[in-house]
C-alpha cells in the first residue's frame, strides 16, 4: 500500500440548556480544558494554503456561508488572539485538536494501516469526552458533544479524509475515476439522518442513510463550506509536492461504527491504490448525474438504490461498487493479508445489502440507527415525522458513554468490530509507529517544551544554543523514521537531534 | 470477519495514558438487552434536535 491515512472531525457542541449558548466561545473552553500531554499554540498557519486548486491553479477566494461573513464580524471582537481562539494542541500521538471557527476538531496523525486509523479515531473520541467532562465539573448545564455533521437546519460540518499518496496518478483521472465511487460509498459509510436538508435549511422530515449527501452540489471545487463539491480540488500535500499528493476528501459522514470506519477508509485506500497501480479509466464506472444521484441514493426508501450508468443503463449502487471491488482485485494482487480482510469485508456488506440492509446493523451506523430508532417509534406509536426522531437521532451521535445511543449499543454487544475491542481501545494516545507521526509524537512528548512552530511537514525546536528544525516533507521510510527514533528516544538535548538525517540548524 | 492482526508496539509507551479520559470497558457479548436500551432512549429530551444550532463548518 502506497498511501498514508487521516481524518478530521468536526465536533457539534451544545449545551444540556442552550439559550445564549456561544458555539465559539464553547469550543473555545472545550479545546482548552484538554489536559491529554501536548504542546499548545505553536501550530504554524503561515504556511498554510487552502486556495491551491489541484487543476492547476490558485482561487482568489473561497466561497462562504452568508452566516459566517456576519460571524466573521462579531469573532472579530473577541478579546482573544487568533492563536488564542484557535487553541491549537498538538498531541503526544501527533495528532492536532482545536477550535476550527465554530467547532472542535481532532486531526488524526497520519497512519497507514487499518487499525491505526481506529485506534487514533478513538484516541480523539476519549479526549473530547475527557474534555466534555471537565467543563461540565461544577456546572448545571452539562457539555454535549455530538460526532454528526447536521443542525437539522442545513448547517453542516465535517469528517474529512486525507490519503497522502504518489503524485504520479494525474488529477484528471482521479477526479473522473473517484465519482462514482463517492456517489455509492454511502451505501455502507453513510451514517443515517432522520431529516433532509439543504443548505442553511431544513426540508422535512424522512429518512435517508448519508448525514451529508443534502450538502454537495458542485462536481468538484475548491470549497468545503458553502457549494460542496464531490470530489475536492484542495492542493496542500504538507509533503514534498513534486512528489506527493493530499487527497482531501469532503463527502464523508462521521461514523461511530468502528465497523463503517474501517470500511470507508479501507475501500478508498483500495480504489486509490488500484489507480495508482494502472487501472483503466474505461473500466471504471461511471454514474448519471452524479449530484442528483447521490441524493436519490441517500433518500431510497426502499434500500435497492437504484441508478443509471453514464450510459443510461440501469445499475444499482451496490452494482457500482461491485465494479470497483473487481477493478481492486485484478489491480491490487499484492495485498497483505490485512488488507485482503477489507476486500472480504467489503464483498461481504455489499452482498448483505443486496439481500437484507438491515443485516448489516451489526456493522454499519446508517441500519443500526434506523433500525434502534425505529423500533423505538413503533414501541412508542409515533409518527415517523415525529421531531422525537431527529432528537434520538442526535442522541445516538452523543459522545457520552453512559447517554450515547451508540454507546449504548456498543455496550450490549450490537456492534462486530474489524479487530478485537481490546486492541482498537487499549492504545492510549500513542502515534503510527511506521509513519511521521511518531517522530512528531516522540519529539512533542520528549521536548514539548522546546517546540517554537509545528505543522504536518515540519517542526521547529530550539536548544539552549541552536534552533533546529525537522523537515518532514519526505520522512516516508518507515526503516528511516525507526532510526530516528531510536536517535530521538537517546538524546539528551534537543540539540542531538541535529544529527537526524532531515534536521537542519536555522 | 477479518482475522485479528497482531497488536502493534507503542512508539513511545508512556505509562498511564495521560488524559485520554475514562478507560473504555469492553462491549459485553450477548444479545443485546433492548429493553435497557429504550429506557436511554426514552429519557432523551424530545426537543432536544429543537433546541440545537450549530454554525455552519467545513
Amino acid at each position: 500500500m502506497d498511501i498514508q491515512f487521516g481524518t478530521e472531525t468536526e465536533i457539534g457542541i451544545t449545551r444540556e440548556k442552550p439559550d445564549g449558548l456561544d458555539v465559539v466561545a464553547e469550543s473555545i473552553a472545550l479545546v482548552r480544558s484538554a489536559t491529554a500531554p501536548g504542546v499548545r499554540m505553536r501550530w504554524d498557519y503561515s504556511c498554510e494554503d487552502p486556495h491551491c486548486d489541484a487543476r492547476g491553479f490558485r482561487v482568489k477566494e473561497l466561497l462562504q456561508d452568508i452566516d459566517e461573513s456576519n460571524y466573521f464580524a462579531q469573532d472579530a471582537q473577541r478579546t482573544l488572539t487568533f492563536h488564542e481562539i484557535k487553541s491549537d494542541l498538538v498531541l503526544r500521538n501527533g495528532a492536532r485538536f482545536y477550535n476550527d471557527h465554530a467547532h472542535p476538531e481532532y486531526c488524526t496523525p497520519e497512519c497507514s494501516r487499518l487499525l491505526e486509523i481506529l485506534q487514533q479515531d478513538y484516541s480523539g473520541d476519549s479526549v473530547l469526552i475527557a474534555c466534555a467532562k471537565a467543563l461540565t465539573q461544577n456546572s448545571d448545564n452539562p457539555v454535549l458533544l455530538y460526532k454528526n455533521n447536521t443542525d437539522f437546519r442545513g448547517h453542516s460540518y465535517g469528517c474529512h479524509e486525507n490519503y497522502l499518496m504518489p503524485r504520479t496518478l494525474t488529477w484528471d483521472v482521479l477526479s473522473q475515476a473517484i465519482v462514482a465511487f463517492f456517489v455509492t460509498r454511502q451505501i455502507y459509510a453513510g451514517a443515517g439522518k432522520f431529516g433532509w436538508e439543504e443548505e442553511d435549511t431544513f426540508i422535512k422530515a424522512g429518512f435517508q442513510i448519508s448525514q451529508r449527501s443534502d450538502f454537495f452540489s458542485e462536481l468538484q471545487s475548491v470549497d468545503t463550506m458553502q457549494r460542496r463539491p464531490l470530489v475536492n480540488t484542495r492542493d496542500e500535500p504538507h509533503a514534498n509536492n513534486e512528489l506527493y499528493r493530499r487527497f482531501h476528501v469532503i463527502i464523508g459522514d462521521s461514523n461511530l461504527s468502528l465497523y463503517s470506519t474501517y470500511l470507508k477508509i479501507g475501500t478508498t485506500c483500495l480504489v486509490l491504490q488500484a489507480l495508482l497501480n494502472g487501472a483503466p479509466l474505461e473500466r471504471v464506472p461511471k454514474v448519471s448525474d452524479p449530484l442528483h444521484t447521490l441524493k436519490m441514493i441517500s433518500r431510497d426508501t426502499s434500500w435497492k438504490w437504484y441508478c443509471r450508468e453514464a450510459s443510461g443503463r440501469p445499475t444499482t449502487a451496490v452494482d457500482i461498487q461491485r465494479a470497483y471491488l473487481q477493478l481492486v482485485k485484478e489491480y491490487c494482487t499484492g495485498l497483505d493479508h490485512d488488507w485482503k480482510a477489507v476486500l472480504d469485508a467489503w464483498e461481504q456488506v455489499l452482498n448483505d445489502l443486496e439481500v437484507d440492509p438491515l443485516s448489516s446493523a451489526d456493522r454499519l451506523d446508517w441500519s443500526a440507527k434506523y433500525k434502534l430508532i425505529e423500533e423505538f417509534r413503533q414501541a412508542e406509536k409515533l409518527e415517523t415525522n415525529d421531531p422525537w426522531l431527529r432528537s434520538l437521532d442526535l442522541a445516538y451521535h452523543l459522545l457520552d458513554r453512559q447517554q450515547g445511543l451508540f454507546y449504548g449499543l456498543l455496550e450490549h454487544g450490537a456492534f462486530k468490530f474489524p479487530y478485537s475491542y481490546d486492541e482498537i481501545t487499549c492504545h492510549s494516545l500513542c502515534p503510527p509507529p511506521s509513519t511521521r507521526a511518531a517522530v512528531r509524537g516522540r519529539c512533542i512528548e520528549k521536548f514539548g517544551a522546546a517546540v517554537n512552530a509545528t505543522q504536518w511537514d515540519y517542526i521547529l525546536l530550539h536548544g539552549a544554543h541552536k534552533k533546529i528544525e525537522l523537515d518532514l516533507r519526505n520522512l516516508f521510510d518507515p526503516n528511516l523514521i525507526k532510526q530516528s527514533l531510536k536517535i530521538i528516544s537517546a538524546a539528551q538535548s534537543v540539540e542531538d537531534l541535529a544529527v537526524l538525517k532531515f534536521a537542519k540548524l536555522v | 470477519m477479518p482475522d485479528r492482526i497482531q497488536k502493534p508496539q507503542p512508539a513511545n509507551p508512556t505509562p498511564g495514558g495521560g488524559g485520554g479520559g475514562e478507560s473504555p470497558r469492553a462491549p459485553r457479548v450477548e444479545k443485546p438487552n433492548t429493553d435497557e436500551l429504550l429506557k436511554r432512549m426514552r429519557k432523551v429530551d424530545p426537543d432536544q434536535a429543537k433546541r440545537y444550532r450549530q454554525r455552519t463548518g467545513q
